[in-house]
């Protein structure tokens, strides 16, 4: 439980974060620059925030009204840096002991061999850190914090500078994290399936301000998020289940409602609930269902609703018990006579079906 | 005959242990206000900062006989300081190996400060940052962090120091004067030589000494160095 409500003025920056967080991972979601790593600063302790009150599992941290401003080393919050900072004089054995050591007997909560083993760094622990690869050093990192016994774990971008196949060698090690040691979280990134391959708690920070903060598919769709949501190609989020796998052609089948999704493959137990997403400007739309075409998702639904923001134009369609928002020009949607009530096909090529939450194959 | 040009004189060999002497201890003496003046130089901003800096930095600019006459006016048995000292516990410093010491540590410290300094203020503040979420005390972070990654310049800070302090001659003479046996070091006994008549062998002899000293020094210092910085994880790198 983390009750946020910090304020910092920085030259022409202003950030206000406002927020009680309940569930043991959030991920903070903004774009480079919407102050997420400042944020993480005030919780961590390293900036000072202006005003306000940050506090921690009824512990007060920072208040500015009562000048308490606990010092970094007291607060038992560990952060995972995007750069890692694995002291460079030390041995990996040494880096991972390093608060571990400060901690008495009682205090700890996990044991050395048991980190060791759940990041798989016990071959690495002779060497010094510029020995390692990217991906090592940042388990040598997180196991380092790990052992600290932290309150809250802050990760600071920590797969930012990690190309994709070490991201998606990382992550696994995330939610090993989550699920064995269940260290309390915020994750931050900039990059929203990250985030949602850990969680689906997020709170989403743009130009300073926290926006919201809640379970992703529901604040998504909330009116002040639909620039952010239309930035990130996320205004169809669908909930379906995997139906069929087929290995020969590489594709999974999935099922919503009564209609059939296709897309690449994926690995995830047939039955199993998942989320995808698709933007709403790879939705194109047909009056009629379309033969000699190599687009294989052909969703009927009736047209709800049409929308315009700016020159785009928003139309969604109800395709049973979910809706589909494409975004069409309004050219297109005149000449094909598109009205609220028309009968329509959704048009979405399997490739741009993103999952959220898995490791795409 | 010719062999005897390399068999030192016991006058000789007494100037030569005397100079290590005071090297030696000058090179302790300063070793820890060295690196504490620099980690304040380095770390901390407060009111005077520029006046300590220029203090430290005197010595370097200023002709060693400044220095040494300073302290003969502060720490001479008339001087403020040295009177005090003698009347209270009897210790007299003018004109003692001690002095030669006090001396030379005077004239070497800006040597030691500059170079531990900008080893400091190069240790990345980021990784102090993340010793202390790992919940060590700012004290500890000093310690096991800075400490150990500035530690390629506190060794060059310390053979420049100590190779300064072989090489005192200034601050020396006019603070502890030329006395065999007790303050006479390598540089003044080299200049003794080069003042008497049929002085010059006894004087090369003394300089070819020195010269492998300092020699050796940087030799020392660099593979100290070497090793320093490997041990932090840099040397892979050059």
């Amino acid at each position: 439980m983390i009750d946020i409500d910090l304020q910092r003025t920085q030259g022409n920056f202003n950030l206000q974060a406002k927020c009680m967080i309940d569930s043991p991972v959030v991920g903070l979601f903004g774009a480079s620059g919407a102050g997420k790593s400042t944020l993480l600063g005030m919780i961590a302790g390293l900036i000072k925030p202006n005003a306000g009150h940050l506090i921690l599992d009824q512990a007060c941290l920072f208040d500015a009204k009562r000048a308490i401003n606990i010092p970094l080393h007291k607060r038992r919050i560990a952060t995972v840096f995007q750069d890692s900072r694995l002291f460079p004089h030390l041995s990996v054995r040494d880096n991972l002991n390093y608060g571990f050591n400060l901690l008495s007997e009682n205090d700890r909560q996990f044991g050395f061999s048991q980190i060791v083993e759940l990041l798989e760094v016990g071959h690495l622990l002779k060497q010094k850190p510029h020995q390692l690869s990217g991906g090592e050093k940042q388990r040598v990192t997180l196991g380092r914090a790990l052992l600290t016994s932290p309150r809250l774990l802050l990760l600071d971008e920590p797969l930012a500078s990690l190309d994709t196949r070490l991201k998606n060698q990382i992550l696994p090690f995330l939610r090993r994290v989550k699920e064995e040691v269940k260290v309390p979280m915020l994750y931050v990134s900039h990059a929203i399936d990250e985030i949602l391959y850990l969680t689906s708690q997020i709170a989403i920070i743009e130009q300073g301000k926290l926006l919201a903060y809640g379970n992703f598919h529901e604040i998504i769709h909330q009116e002040n998020l639909q620039v952010v949501a239309h930035s990130l190609g996320l205004e169809n989020i669908i909930c379906a289940n995997i139906f069929k796998h087929d290995t020969t052609y590489g594709y999974t089948e999935l099922k919503q409602g009564n209609q059939i999704i296709t897309m690449p493959l994926v690995t995830a137990d047939i039955g199993m609930p998942v989320t995808i997403s698709i933007a709403a400007s790879n939705v194109a739309l047909s009056l009629f269902q379309l033969k000699n075409v190599t687009i294989q998702n052909q969703l009927q639904g009736v047209v709800t609703e049409i929308e315009q923001v700016g020159y785009r134009i928003l139309v969604t369609v109800d395709i049973g018990n979910s809706s589909v928002i494409a975004e069409v020009t309004i050219k297109a949607l005149q000449s094909l006579g598109i009205a609220i009530g028309s009968n329509v096909f959704c048009l979405m090529k399997a490739q741009s079906i993103r999952i959220h939450g898995f490791i795409a194959n | 005959m010719i062999s005897s040009i390399f068999i030192l004189s016991p006058a000789e060999i007494e100037a030569l242990l005397l100079s290590a002497k005071v090297a030696v201890f000058c090179t302790l003496a300063i070793c820890i206000p060295g690196v504490g003046v620099a980690w304040l130089l380095a770390k901390k901003s407060f009111i005077g900062k520029s006046l300590l800096d220029s203090i430290v930095h005197l010595p370097l600019v200023l002709p060693p006989v400044v220095p040494g006459f300073l302290l003969l006016l502060l720490l001479g048995s008339q001087g403020i300081i040295g009177k005090w000292l003698y009347n209270a516990f009897g210790i007299s410093i003018a004109f003692t190996w001690v002095g030669a010491v006090i001396a030379s540590a005077v004239m070497a410290f800006p040597l030691m400060v500059r170079s531990v300094r900008l080893a400091i203020s190069q240790v990345d503040t980021s990784l102090e940052a993340a010793a202390q979420t790992l919940g060590a005390h700012p004290l500890r972070v000093f310690f096991t962090i800075t400490l150990p990654l500035a530690m390629p310049g506190i060794v060059t800070g310390l053979i420049l120091a100590f190779s300064r302090s072989l090489g005192e001659f200034g601050a020396t003479i006019t603070f502890v004067g030329n006395i065999e046996g007790e303050t006479r070091t390598l540089p003044l006994a080299i200049y003794t030589y080069t003042q008497i008549p049929g002085g010059d062998m006894a004087a090369i002899r003394l300089v070819i000494i020195s010269m492998v000293i300092a020699l050796g020094a940087l030799m020392i210092s660099e593979i100290l160095e070497r090793r320093a910085s490997k041990r932090i994880g840099r040397g892979s790198l050059v």
